[in-house]
């Protein structure tokens, strides 16, 4: 086992390097990923004409919002982890994967988190020049920003959003094509985790019924620990919510691996 | 004319071929509907949230505000349905070289990549799209007439145009840079302006997204065609700046082109 952790961080460089190969693939996503703030700009800038508040939220703490979220979802967001574990189970290329002495879970880990540091570093200087850009022109209220219970909820998001995935894509062992059920997912995590606009937008019951859900743990919980509106107690709550519904997808990626592989035929010489 | 007679024929041949190919799989065209169709109530659902908090968005009610976003949809699915699905394996055939394939081949490869895939699924939901569009229209009390829905369907054509241009711009990218997935994200990022209603941007944003890139224009002027009326000058300039982007668009597939290298050995 001790052996396996040593492994590691070689993983980690190898995923490093095969991220970075595709550099340019990475900056064109970052750019992109600033369209929606600017949409989300434009948009809501209409919906507060004549309005000081919509909800809690004035048009700057909504926008800031909005600019928080950019950065969660490039720390913690998988990139196509969820295409890769399937396609290795579908296509067979897992063969090799399980003769190596390190666990599956560990070894898409270490893959998962160079990627998010490969998509770090070719996207922080153009996230970090949008960032300034739409400062100079949209009123974010910066000053707010709670690092102290932000970084751990993000954390936490990465680690839950990680679970989430390997679960999604562990059921390549029983499904031929996954990409519909991946996609039917990232459609309840935009609706259900405040990616779409800030859960506490919606009606109370609502409101209470998302935050059962795994799902605004992934997005609007650390936004809103990032942008300080959390009190200490709705905090604390929120990473128990949090890491219980990590744990509980982890727990069941171990059972579906388990199930998966015993049904797993691998083919081919 | 009897060339475009041919392409027209070959299209016909290449959708038959796809539809045979899709059902075969029919337990995917439906859940395809259903993935497709939550993308649809997520829209929905954050135009019925905010208008919990607001009356009306940039001078559109909420009625009016769904009767723009199902048809930014109807446009959307319909391009789905018969243009995307080629268009987006182009970055995977130029890596593994399967677009040698297509060269081939006695027809223009930017045809036959546009139109070599079919999905079905998205079809269904261009209907669902479509009812939308006419429970809004039956809530706002507006009746078109036969020459406004024309009118209509010409403009849809309009802004299919528009998604075509953008996306083949897009994808033409990866004969630049091999692993260009990234720009389907794009697609759809960019893509998030053709739900805004016109006149809620101002300024730079708006010279940008109606001359340049025209998707402020794509959804904005059909809907306002069914729900105002006839308005020229909007028309024309719509026409104007689609007929452009495709243009350019095609150019831009033409220059890339020349760069590829077969990936065979």
């Amino acid at each position: 086992m001790i052996a396996s952790f040593s492994a590691l961080p070689t993983v980690f460089s190898i995923g490093l390097q095969r991220q970075l190969a595709y550099r340019w693939n990475y900056l064109l996503r970052a750019l992109f990923s600033a369209m929606p703030l600017l949409v989300s700009w434009v948009f809501w800038g209409a919906v507060f004409q004549g309005k000081s508040t919509v909800g809690s939220y004035t048009l700057a703490s909504l926008l800031t919002y909005y600019a928080v979220l950019l950065i969660v979802e490039s720390v913690s967001s998988p990139a196509d982890d969820d295409f890769q574990i399937s396609r290795e189970i579908r296509e067979g290329t897992l063969n090799s994967i399980l003769l190596r002495p390190l666990p599956y879970g560990l070894y898409r880990a270490a893959l998962f988190l160079s990627g998010r540091c490969a998509y770090l570093v070719a996207a922080a200087i153009p996230v970090l020049l949008c960032f300034f850009l739409l400062s100079r022109v949209v009123p974010l209220e910066l000053g707010s920003i709670d690092l102290a219970r932000g970084i751990p909820a993000i954390l936490g998001s990465a680690l839950l959003q990680f679970s989430l995935t390997l679960c999604l894509s562990l059921t390549s062992f029983w499904l031929l094509d996954i990409s519909a059920l991946i996609f039917l997912v990232y459609s309840l995590e935009f609706l259900a985790g405040g990616h779409v606009f800030p859960l506490d937008l919606l009606p109370p019951v609502l409101f209470r019924f998302a935050q059962c859900l795994p799902f605004a743990y992934e997005y609007w919980f650390p936004t809103a620990a990032l942008c300080g509106t959390l009190s200490p107690s709705a905090w604390l709550t929120g990473m128990a919510m949090q890491f219980g519904w990590a744990l509980f997808f982890i727990l069941v990626a171990q059972g579906m691996w388990k199930a998966g592989l015993r049904k797993y035929t691998a083919a081919g010489g | 004319m009897s060339s475009l007679f041919h392409l027209f024929r070959l299209w016909l041949i290449q959708l038959r071929y796809a539809t045979t190919r899709e059902l075969a799989f029919r337990a995917n065209f439906f859940i395809w509907v259903i993935v497709e169709l939550s993308w649809f109530v997520l829209q929905l659902a954050f135009v019925d949230v905010v208008y919990q908090h607001v009356d009306s968005i940039a001078g559109w009610s909420r009625p009016q505000m769904i009767v723009l976003v199902a048809t930014n949809q109807l446009i959307q699915q319909i391009f789905t349905a018969f243009l995307m699905p080629g268009l987006v394996k182009l970055p995977e055939s130029v890596r593994d070289g399967k677009l040698d394939f297509i060269l081939l081949k006695p027809a223009p490869p930017q045809f036959l990549i546009s139109t070599s895939h079919l999905e079905i699924g998205p079809l269904a939901n261009a209907l669902i799209a479509a009812v939308v569009v006419a429970l809004a229209l039956h809530d706002l009390h507006i009746t078109p007439s036969l020459s406004t829905l024309l009118l209509y369907l010409v403009l849809i054509l309009a802004g299919l145009l528009t998604h075509y241009a953008l996306l083949l711009s897009l994808v033409s990218l990866t004969f630049w840079i091999v692993q260009a997935e990234s720009v389907l994200l794009g697609y759809y990022s960019i893509f998030q302006v053709a739900r805004l209603p016109r006149e809620a941007a101002t300024g730079w944003f708006r010279i940008l997204f109606t001359f340049a890139l025209p998707l402020l224009l794509v959804a904005n002027i059909p809907a306002s065609t069914l729900l105002r009326g006839f308005e020229p000058a909007s028309l024309l300039l719509f026409l104007l700046t689609c007929l452009t982007a495709a243009i350019f668009a095609s150019l831009f597939f033409q220059l890339g082109l020349r760069r590829y290298q077969s990936a065979s050995s």
